[in-house]
């Protein structure tokens, strides 16, 4: 891997794929009505700026929780989806835009293998005639007999059975003429492993492939993933939310939060010394399968938080435990943290009537107002002030202001330092902490 | 199952772990067949009526289930998940309901406004926690998770996990986890029962089943884990076999690098191979 970060950076030779800067906003469907009185169109921030590269051989684990965009990345890298913004090269070729033909070719050098095997798999088709599927639709540059003779049905069917050989799908002449609802979990993902390869792809992204498996086949089929990788030097997007897994198998990892990557580097450096606190939250999770070692976590705060208004600054401030006052605290994080404490029978009081109820609060950007009675608006800048003393400190030290208006009471805050990608020990971090 | 204890259920797709929890509960589909007895503080489960099940579910005995997206009914506000439940076993007023619905959103950490709104307007370890707290409203003795976290991201699952573990100590509780990850089960459970192709196979302390499994089933399982640590991938040959013809004798003998002629002849019974560490294996004595 050479250029790191979300940060563009010119693709180098040795890249097999490197995305600059990539983008992409799905539209959030919404009635008419409502489509009409808003100003700005709402989007899902999917994939908000992402750039790395991977070399040719080489497996880059691209890891992170459910909705961070892991996928879309994936899907976006076959040009499954349109990229908002952003580039996307190819062996040094810019496939960003390309379209029907060369779209076409392009697929018979990447492919892509999805996380339910039962799903990729037509129910009616027989597994010798899915595996065989692409050879059909490329038939113009593969087939060296004329489509639809005998002899080019025996050339793919031949290919086939080598392919499923080769997966370890057999005795491959009896389960060629059988239906995917006849093969277990496993076997299908290797059905599905056998249809990405007989078109000899230089890149296999994975996205989840193992994840929907047992135990105790899961390992043969990353074992099989990597035995592929030697014998046809292939390259590997790797995507997974298991970072024991991505640990096994990948030299360069990218930890992928709502969007952004926050950490990637080369494994052995990330694994040995985690910067990111949201890198060390996920690393810590990982249970110990030994009863001894047991511990007490230090978990992150709530869930990930929605990708239509990503956080300010650092997209996971409001759940970070290393938080800083600059981090990017806004309005809504401290409608957020006021929730909480009304919620919170000991510490309540008579909070809620001065402050109450949450749901007269309103935040926009770095403010927080409450619509109040003008003879309360007093008191309750008091209150604010008193309760903020027991919010986190980086919270409460990121509060420019509090102040009233008539019968409005504002909480302003600073605005956040800007985030940069910093090279830290080997790899590039989007982290406050190290800059 | 001890009173107060975690008790884990492990094994993988199709092993009959989920089965089990819903025969517990009574809850298989109608013609079932179910042979044998489920002995809840002395009385036997299944020869009860209908009437007298219906008590024993949610005010005894409760379940969370594994997907918090799709049990909570959606045109349903959350509060009238708890009315409809508490309304069910106990002759209270609705204002004591609604008290005692919102205590228990509240213990949750979910702040008690929130009770008007409907499952879609939660996440999904939000809607884990609501799945929780309606389970615990009538304090029952018996908690069954099955695979409690298995669709939350890796975080929400051990913030769940927490949450579970601090409640069984408040609530005096009983724990049965049904899962199919071994390193949950480590990290939570006193003792473990393993089931393979429905068939109990092992059971002992967690110590017992992590640092001296006897069944060979046990001891590919936990090597096939993969961890920070794992430095080679293990896996067991083979893949589990059809219910409906299932082995004979021992239902692992055509999985098992250790399997001889008897395996195939007898089933194994259920041995204990020391205090408290069963293990339905010819060769357990072989491991100790």
């Amino acid at each position: 891997m050479t250029g790191l970060g979300n940060r563009a950076q010119p693709a180098s030779n040795d890249e097999m794929l490197r995305l600059e800067d990539l983008k992409v906003h799905f539209p959030v469907k919404m009635p008419f009505v409502q489509r009409l009185l808003q100003r700005e169109e709402t989007v899902v921030h999917a994939v908000d700026g992402v750039s790395f590269g991977i070399r040719a051989g080489e497996i880059l684990g691209l890891v992170g929780e459910s909705g961070c965009g892991k996928s879309t990345v994936g899907r976006a890298c076959v040009r499954l989806v349109k990229p908002t913004a952003g580039r996307i090269f190819f062996d040094g070729q810019d496939i960003t835009e390309l379209g029907g033909g060369k779209l076409r070719a392009l697929r018979r050098r990447i492919q892509i293998i999805f996380q339910d095997p039962h799903a990729s798999l037509n129910p009616a088709m027989t597994i010798g005639k899915a595996i065989g599927h692409p050879l059909r639709i490329h038939s113009s540059v593969f087939g060296p007999q004329k489509t639809g003779s005998e002899a080019f049905g025996e050339w793919i069917r031949q290919k086939v059975l080598t392919a499923m050989k080769e997966v370890g799908l057999t005795p491959e002449e009896q389960l060629y003429d059988k239906y995917p609802g006849d093969l277990s979990g496993g076997q299908k993902q290797r059905v599905v492993m056998a249809r990405a390869l007989i078109l000899e792809p230089n890149l296999l992204v994975v996205d989840e492939g193992v994840s929907m498996l047992d135990m105790s086949v899961r390992a043969k089929v990353l074992e099989l993933m990597l035995d592929l990788k030697r014998r046809h030097g292939l390259t590997y997007l790797f995507i997974t939310h298991d970072l024991a897994t991505a640990k096994f198998m990948c030299d360069q990892i990218a930890i992928m939060y709502l969007g952004r990557i926050v950490e990637i580097g080369p494994a052995s450096e990330i694994y040995a010394d985690p910067k990111h606190p949201y890198t060390k939250a996920l690393l810590q999770v990982i249970p110990i399968p030994d009863p001894d070692r047991r511990s007490k976590k230090v978990l992150p705060r709530g869930e990930v938080p929605d990708a239509v208004h990503p956080p300010a600054g650092c997209r996971f401030h409001p759940r970070c435990p290393a938080v800083l006052s600059s981090c990017g605290w806004e309005g809504r994080d401290f409608v957020d943290f006021l929730d909480e404490h009304l919620s919170d029978p000991k510490r309540v009081g008579d909070d809620e009537s001065v402050l109450g109820p949450i749901e007269d609060w309103r935040a926009k950007g770095l403010v927080a107002r409450l619509e109040s009675d003008p003879l309360k608006v007093g008191k309750a800048v008091e209150r604010v002030k008193a309760v903020l003393t027991e919010a986190p400190v980086s919270l409460a030290e990121a509060v420019e202001t509090i102040s009233s208006q008539n019968r409005t009471v504002i909480v302003r805050f600073r605005s956040p330092d800007q985030l940069l990608q910093t090279k830290v020990q080997g790899r590039t971090v989007e982290c406050l902490l190290y800059q | 199952m001890q009173e107060g204890e975690t008790l884990g259920v492990v094994g993988e797709t199709g092993c009959g772990k989920s089965t089990l929890g819903k025969a517990i509960l009574g809850i298989l589909p109608a013609r079932t067949l179910v042979a044998g007895k489920i002995l809840f503080r002395g009385r036997d489960l299944t020869q009860l009526s209908n009437l007298m099940y219906r008590r024993i579910r949610g005010e005894e005995i409760a379940l969370i289930f594994q997907d918090p997206m799709t049990r909570l009914n959606p045109l349903m506000r959350i509060q009238d998940h708890f009315l409809e439940e508490i309304h069910a076993h106990e002759s209270v007023s609705s204002t004591e309901a609604r008290t005692r619905a919102r205590e228990a959103l509240v213990s949750m950490g979910i702040h008690e406004t929130r009770i008007r709104n409907y499952p879609h307007e939660f996440s999904g370890g939000m809607r884990q926690r609501i799945m929780i707290a309606l389970a615990l409203v009538l304090k029952p003795s018996l908690l069954i998770a099955d695979e409690p976290t298995t669709s939350l991201d890796v975080i929400v699952e051990a913030q769940i996990l927490d949450i579970l573990q601090d409640l069984k100590e408040a609530y005096h509780m009983s724990l049965l986890l049904i899962t199919h990850n071994l390193g949950i089960v480590a990290e939570v459970c006193d003792r473990v029962a393993v089931l393979y192709a429905g068939k109990l196979v092992e059971l002992g302390s967690v110590r017992d089943i992590f640092h001296k499994p006897l069944h060979p089933y046990t001891q590919g399982l936990l090597s096939s884990v993969i961890h920070l640590e794992t430095k080679e991938l293990h896996s067991i040959e083979g893949s589990p076999p059809d219910l409906i013809a299932p082995p004979s004798g021992c239902r692992f003998h055509p999985r098992c690098s250790y399997a001889e002629p008897i395996c195939t002849d007898k089933i194994p019974p259920l041995v204990e191979f020391e205090p408290g560490h069963f293990a339905a294996c010819h060769f357990g004595d072989k491991f100790l």
